[in-house]
């Protein structure tokens, strides 16, 4: 029967020798997952951005396939429903509070440019929280809706694995699942790191999975970490009015271009944010008129100081969701120093039916479209007859800090070691958006720079923008940079004017040559 | 040679640019050491070209340059700069301000979108926590910034002339009958092997044999010049122009028309609570009816631009036109004269200042870096519609690739969807993408 069913299956995999789905309810515990009786063509766990994608591309090829998803509360008690982290603890409501810090800048512009508006406005947390939160809300709705039209199975269950083809969870009531399928995807993501070796840090920090989450306002915070979460969230929390403090200990953005990262930094320091540079938190107490006191360490003189807040937000860091998947039950490697799951170039883990994608992963970039184009790719290798890999060269990402920074290809250290600094140019200019102009804001950070190679064409290995909305100003480059773009072909685009973006195609002076990069003018 | 060997040893930094330049006699362009060697012998071959033949110049009669640009706009100026850089000794013509209609009177002038964000944030703002955001807004403001903004941008531009000693002619410039291709500037005459015709264009107005009252309207020039926000505004137009204008007076608070068809416009006469606009309307499926519009403050012709070749006297060494007067160049911007060519609103294709920019490079890199193929490629051109919400466009329309492909053989790809920063917001704006692919490769 085992042969035969997977006989058939080979026929375009569209053939499926279970007579019906069951309506509603689950299979039994007590069905055994004896190969060819599996519950699934296709398990996915994790219902984030690239366990869904995943789950409904299998949906769209005729699979059978079932998600689950569980959101384990934070220290803090913060949970959320079905979208995983970048709808309900990252992308989203971090762009949204984002716009809402680039609104205050605008509100301040606008007298500038005639609107005759009191200043200063205030901001109301509540009230931009509870229209972010609902959007999450509608989202998770969202996605709940569109598995239900897919005929995806959702279980919202913290599962684990039993053996390699079955894992079990318990459901809202105590009633204990088993589910077993073919083909597993582990999508499960990772959740912000506590410095637990800090005292207080578990009972009085936040992470970001609470700041969106929060009914009051955060009020004067300290954010504890250089990642881009850190820079992102310090940055909008000023932006809104807030006293807001970044403690960073070694480098800012660790693994970007530093040069590029310093300028983020730069803008925010002369834009509000107050930094804490070469300092390590090293206890957090509450005090009596409910205050957290923060405890630090100079990293250089030794010197310890102190801060009251009413905030602090851990963000110094991610870790994988994997610790109670029991992985080892299956069989599934994962790294030593990350507890990642290690993959190959087919997102195959150490077991031959079993992948995973997305955060969880060791090696790959935490970004939503990487995860959701791994996945679809993935699905459709399993089910589609596709040998397509994912492709995770020239990835672009933005850093939604208040000057916002975009990227795409190597960072300039990383041409520079790659191919050695004479094999390396690098175009630079620093420009001024034209709306910069009549409110009188400050563009000393409006800067791009393009590396290439020095030998003709000028093969461009990375881009990167520094300026107002430069997710949008970096995403049409990727294409380019994708498609083998050279500097030649860069010179050769014509420029769309007036815009910030246009500022890539007239790239003209090189780090090499030492002239002033400023750029005068139109042309 | 002394020369060359400070160009090899120093690089491409500024002082050895000044250094090539003291020099009258070399053309040294801006080159990889390596490239200067070859780079001298052509320019030293240039050099050594018999100089036209013709009757001596009494006393200081005629001056005379390697390269003659008559305009100084977005075009004018970038290929004077460009020549200059390369080693000619060039020469800008231009009777108003420089910058030309990029930096004066539209696109570089603080465009109304800028206004209209600002707006549209206060607006927003209040969803996204600002709760007493309210605004009015003072036209006077702005204008006195956009302005200031302005005459900054003139002093820039001219600097950068007088940085790359380019010569500033100031009048108005006009072909003169000699044999040599020579203009003439309030009484003055000027020559060179090389002339580019870079004037632009001016907005179309109505004649006033046509619809009377005509000249009771102003036009995109006038526009910037206006001192208060008009209350009642008709806009007569249909191109990017008149939609962004329109756009830009609707979102501020002007009451504000847009008439598609110009010529449906009558008569405009002039009373003592405006201006009335009588026109003909027609409801599609109903018969044609006489409408009028009063009370208009501001009535604004947007139907196109003339090119500004009509004062040159391109007749005297026969410079081709169109029934338009938009001068007619080949790929490389010649003209059907020798030495004469011309780029950018003048010439009628693609009226945008990166196009005339790179057209005007392009061009000194041909005639004085020898470089026989460097012409500008004007297909793929991106531009952008600065309407509410705003369009960007590169290649080809739909209607053009099924023309060009035939419609089984093109592929659209489309979507739409509410953008993120409505998820909040009670007004709401769409997005619209559409890709037009071609062929199997659907490229």
């Amino acid at each position: 029967m085992a042969a035969m069913a997977v006989a058939l299956r080979g026929l375009g995999g569209r053939f499926r020798w279970r007579t019906q789905a069951v309506a509603g309810g689950v299979r039994g515990a007590a069905r055994g997952a004896a190969a060819g009786q599996r519950d699934y063509d296709l398990l996915v766990i994790g219902g984030g951005s690239g366990g869904l994608a995943c789950a409904k591309e299998a949906a769209q090829l005729g699979r059978k396939v079932a998600v689950v998803d569980y959101v384990e509360p934070s220290p803090q008690g913060t949970r959320w429903g079905l979208g995983g982290t970048c709808v309900n603890v990252g992308c989203i409501p971090k762009k949204l509070m984002h716009q809402a810090a680039l609104l205050g800048g605008l509100i301040q512009d606008a007298p500038h440019y005639g609107w005759e508006v009191a200043q200063p406005v205030p901001h109301d947390w509540r009230k931009m929280a509870e229209a972010v939160q609902n959007h999450v809300k509608s989202l998770n709705w969202g996605h709940r809706v569109q598995l239900q039209d897919r005929k995806v199975k959702y279980f919202n269950i913290k599962a684990s694995f039993v053996d390699e083809h079955t894992v079990c969870g318990v459901a809202k009531g105590g009633k204990e699942i088993l589910l077993s399928a073919d083909h597993i995807i582990i999508a499960t993501g990772g959740r912000p790191r506590y410095p637990t070796h800090i005292e207080g840090a578990l009972e009085y920090g936040i992470t970001s999975d609470d700041i969106f989450w929060l009914k009051e306002s955060p009020g004067k915070t300290l954010v504890v970490g250089a990642s881009y979460v850190a820079l992102e969230c310090a940055g909008f929390l000023t932006g809104i009015g807030l006293d807001t403090t970044v403690m960073i200990r070694s480098i800012p953005l660790r693994g970007f271009d530093q040069q590029m990262s310093s300028m983020v930094i730069e803008h925010m320091a002369s834009h509000g944010t107050q930094f804490l540079r070469g300092c390590a938190p090293s206890r957090v107490r509450r005090l009596p008129d409910g205050h957290l006191q923060v405890t630090w360490e100079d990293c250089t003189t030794g010197k310890e100081d102190t801060g009251t807040f009413d905030t602090v937000l851990w963000a110094i860091g991610r870790v994988p969701d994997t610790r109670s998947l029991n992985l080892e039950k299956a069989g599934v490697d994962t790294s030593p120093d990350t507890q990642k799951i290690l993959v190959d170039s087919r997102e195959g883990t150490s077991v031959p039916h079993i992948y995973a994608i997305g955060d969880v992963v060791e090696g790959r970039p935490e970004l939503t479209p990487t995860a959701i184009m791994a996945g679809r790719l993935l699905v459709q290798r399993l089910f589609g007859g596709s040998s397509d890999l994912m492709d995770y060269d020239n990835v672009p990402t933005t850093v939604f800090t208040p000057l916002e920074y975009g990227c795409v290809g190597l960072s300039e250290e990383e041409a520079v070691a790659r191919h050695g600094q004479e094999h390396v140019e690098v175009y630079h200019a620093h420009y001024k958006p034209l709306e910069f102009t009549v409110a009188g804001r400050d563009a000393s950070q409006c800067y791009v720079k393009m590396v290439c190679l020095r030998e003709p064409p000028q093969l461009v290995l990375g881009l990167h923008f520094l300026g107002p909305n430069a997710g949008e100003v970096t995403q049409g480059f990727a294409l380019g940079i994708k498609c083998g773009a050279s500097y030649a072909q860069v010179m050769r685009t014509v420029g769309i004017h007036p815009t910030c973006s246009e500022e890539v195609v007239k790239l003209r002076i090189s780090k090499r040559s030492g002239l002033d990069p400023t750029v005068t003018g139109c042309g | 040679m002394a020369l060359l060997t400070r160009a090899l040893s120093a690089r491409a930094g500024p002082s050895w640019r000044r250094a090539a330049r003291a020099s009258p006699g070399f053309q040294l362009p801006l080159l990889e050491p390596a490239a200067v060697t070859r780079a001298l012998s052509r320019a030293m071959a240039c050099r050594q070209e018999p100089q036209p033949q013709g009757p001596p110049p009494a006393a200081g009669a005629v001056a005379s340059y390697d390269y003659l640009v008559i305009g100084g706009g977005s075009g004018g100026l970038a290929s004077a700069r460009r020549a200059a850089e390369l080693g000619a000794r060039a020469a800008v013509v231009e009777s108003h301000k420089l910058g030309g209609t990029c930096v004066s009177t539209a696109v570089c002038s603080v465009r109304g979108r800028r206004f209209v964000s600002a707006f549209r944030s206060t607006a927003c703002a209040r969803s996204y926590g600002f709760p007493s955001c309210e605004g009015k807004f003072n036209w006077r403001v702005i204008k006195e910034k956009r302005d200031a903004y302005v005459s900054r941008l003139n002093t820039i531009y001219q600097n950068n002339l007088t940085k790359s000693h380019i010569e500033i002619i100031r009048g108005h410039a006009a072909f003169t009958s000699d044999p040599k291709p020579t203009i003439e500037v309030s009484g003055k005459k000027y020559t060179a092997p090389h002339i580019l015709i870079a004037t632009g264009g001016v907005p179309s107005i109505p004649h006033e044999s046509q619809i009377p009252g005509a000249s009771l309207g102003i036009t995109s020039d006038g526009f910037f010049q206006l001192e208060e926000l008009p209350s009642r505004s008709v806009i007569v137009g249909a191109g990017y122009i008149a939609v962004e204008i329109a756009g830009i007076l609707s979102a501020l608070g002007s009451k504000t028309s847009l008439m598609i068809r110009h010529d449906k416009v009558k008569e405009v006469k002039k009373t003592s609570s405006g201006l009335e606009v009588s026109m003909v309307t027609a409801v599609p499926g109903s018969l044609p009816v006489m409408t009028m519009i009063p009370d208009v403050d501001c009535l604004l012709w947007a139907i196109g631009r003339d090119p500004n070749s009509k004062g040159l006297s391109l007749d005297k060494l026969g410079i081709q036109t169109d029934d338009k007067g938009h001068i007619i160049v080949d790929e490389f911007q010649n003209t059907n004269v020798k030495g004469i060519y011309a780029v950018g609103d003048v010439c009628g294709k693609a009226l945008l200042t990166p196009v005339a920019i790179a057209a005007g490079r392009k061009l000194a890199h041909r005639l004085f870096e020898h470089k026989e193929d460097s012409k500008l490629d004007y297909n793929n051109i991106p531009t952008v519609v600065f309407s509410h919400p705003p369009i960007g466009t590169v290649g080809l329309t739909e209607d053009e690739a099924i023309h060009k492909y035939g419609e089984e053989n093109v592929k659209i790809y489309s979507t739409s969807f509410t953008p993120m920063y409505h998820a909040v917001t009670k007004r709401k704006t769409k997005c619209v993408m559409k890709m037009v692919c071609a062929n199997k490769e659907e490229k």
